[in-house]
């Protein structure tokens, strides 16, 4: 596993907490593109471009923020989930034809080892939710000291305009901590049936990375990142996460001479599902290319549906989405299954 | 078994389940002995009769079922696509019932839900996939309920 960190040559020093999530928070200047405004636990290698790669070529720069509820990238071991939003805005714009009132749009990435990209779902909306109720009238703050500090000279205004946005900065610091602590520390209920394989992966690498120890330092007093503790059975849950997937793939087959691909999923709740929608892409270079779009008005307990994609020639990868609607029009997505054509079954 | 007709509280129709795939697979061989409708064993998998999605295309095999014993009596396909020239058709084929259970109405209420099915997806008209050699008999049965006979279709096989 490479740590983000680990791509420079070995004399940055590591936050421990890097091997558990990275958090950017990022705007769009009108006259420079992405700015970072925070970047979380580390906020030193935002000019580093090498770091920042996988966060400026996001494919989320390039979505209306209504189009998806957020949309994923794979980068070096490390799943990038990105989210785009509209706040209000109060600040005079750089470039002809926008108007002090024209929204900022803000974009959250949200970066994962790829064994806990099973998290990336509930923690991008929750980190949303939160920095969205409690900083939507102060992201412009934030912004205008961000420009403001890139003036040479800086008068008691503009020093006054810089330090109202750092004062934002850290309480938006510190809400993303503490949301992160919460999430990770109750994400995982302990359950006495087998969890699903994404669930296990993810309780391994907590263990591999030796997460669960951290309640001792709790118990000495020093403070810890997450009071995860996976092996406690008293530990409730707040938000769970369920086990046994609502929705799993019982078959694949790949259909040579129609070039297709057939996907049997089944409904494994015993609750009709409505809403559904179905997506089969590939992702070309850092863009998912989209195949195929359904719409599952309703879908019965325990039942199988078939679904049959159109495929590319000569792209062998492909990632088949299941995606609910949820009341807000946000999209909830319930399951990611990569395929590769070479490792299923041929008919 | 009498031989009366079945009403509709006696029978369950429903979706195609994997379970159902021997008994459909019998009243597909036996169509097949038939009709000669080009049936091939190994094109007909267990999921092939699930509901199916695809890009401008929705299937569903219906199943007809007896509430007494569960056995599956009766099966359908119908789909919806649309054709070249821009409508959406809905499509009742592979029609059949087993044996012992013709006559007795099962293809009628199957047929009734078939068609709610394919009103309810919006489709501009319904055509039914018959064989060549069917009976003047049963197409008159059909045009009582407004299905006349518009095409023949000629198949080359490869």
């Amino acid at each position: 596993m490479v740590v983000l960190s680990d791509i420079f040559n070995g004399s940055v020093d590591k936050n421990p907490n890097e091997e558990l999530c990275v958090v950017y928070v990022l705007y769009f200047d009108e006259k420079k593109g992405q700015i970072p405004l925070l970047m979380y636990p580390d906020d030193r290698f935002r000019n580093n471009k090498r770091y920042m790669r996988p966060v400026n070529y996001h494919p989320v720069w390039f979505l209306e923020s209504a189009e998806l509820d957020h949309i994923d990238l794979e980068y070096k071991g490390y799943a990038f989930f990105g989210k785009k939003f509209a706040t209000k805005s109060d600040r005079p714009k750089r470039r002809a034809g926008l108007e002090v009132e024209t929204p900022e749009t803000i974009v959250l990435i949200v970066s994962l080892p790829i064994e806990l990209e099973i998290f990336g779902d509930g923690l991008i909306r929750k980190l949303t939710e939160e920095l969205r109720s409690k900083f939507e009238d102060q992201f412009s703050k934030v912004i205008e000291s961000e420009i403001a500090n890139e003036n040479v000279i800086k008068t008691p205004k503009v020093q006054e305009r810089i330090t109202i946005g750092k004062k934002i900065k850290v309480f938006m610091r510190e809400l993303i901590d503490n949301t992160i602590k919460n999430y990770f520390a109750n994400a995982i209920q302990k359950k006495t049936e087998s969890p699903s394989f994404k669930t296990q992966k993810a309780i391994s690498y907590f263990a591999l990375r030796g997460f669960d120890s951290l309640v001792l330092n709790n118990l000495r007093g020093e403070d810890a990142f997450s009071n995860i503790q996976i092996f406690d059975p008293t530990k409730q849950a707040i938000e769970a996460i369920s086990t046994t997937l609502p929705i799993s793939i019982n078959n694949i087959n790949f259909i040579s001479n129609s070039q297709e691909i057939e996907i049997t999923v089944q409904n494994n709740t015993d609750k009709e599902l409505k809403n559904i929608y179905i997506t089969t892409t590939h992702v070309k270079e850092f863009f998912e290319k989209e195949l195929m779009s359904l719409e599952v008005e309703f879908w019965f307990p325990q039942e199988e549906l078939l679904f049959v994609s159109p495929i590319v020639p000569h792209i062998d990868e492909y990632l088949f989405t299941v995606n609910q609607r949820v009341d807000d029009g946000d999209y909830l997505k319930i399951l990611t299954q990569r395929i590769d054509l070479k490792l299923i079954n041929k008919i | 078994m009498s031989d009366d007709v079945l009403k509709e509280e006696d029978i369950i129709i429903r979706n195609y389940r994997t379970s159902d795939y021997q008994a459909t697979l019998e009243i597909l061989q036996k169509l097949n002995k038939l009709y000669d409708i080009g049936f091939d064993e190994k094109q007909w998998r267990e999921s092939s009769g699930l509901r199916q999605f695809k890009p401008n295309l929705k299937r569903i095999t219906l199943i007809a079922e007896l509430k007494s014993n569960g056995e599956v009596v009766s099966m359908g396909v119908i789909e919806a696509q649309k054709n070249t020239i821009g409508q959406y058709v809905g499509l009742l084929g592979n029609w059949a019932t087993k044996d012992e259970f013709i006559g007795k109405g099962v293809g009628r209420l199957l047929a009734d839900r078939a068609i709610q099915i394919l009103q309810s997806w919006g489709c501009d008209s319904i055509r039914i996939d018959l064989p060549y050699k069917t009976d003047k008999k049963l197409l008159d049965v059909f045009a009582k309920t407004g299905f006349h006979p518009i095409l023949i279709v000629l198949e080359k096989r490869f």
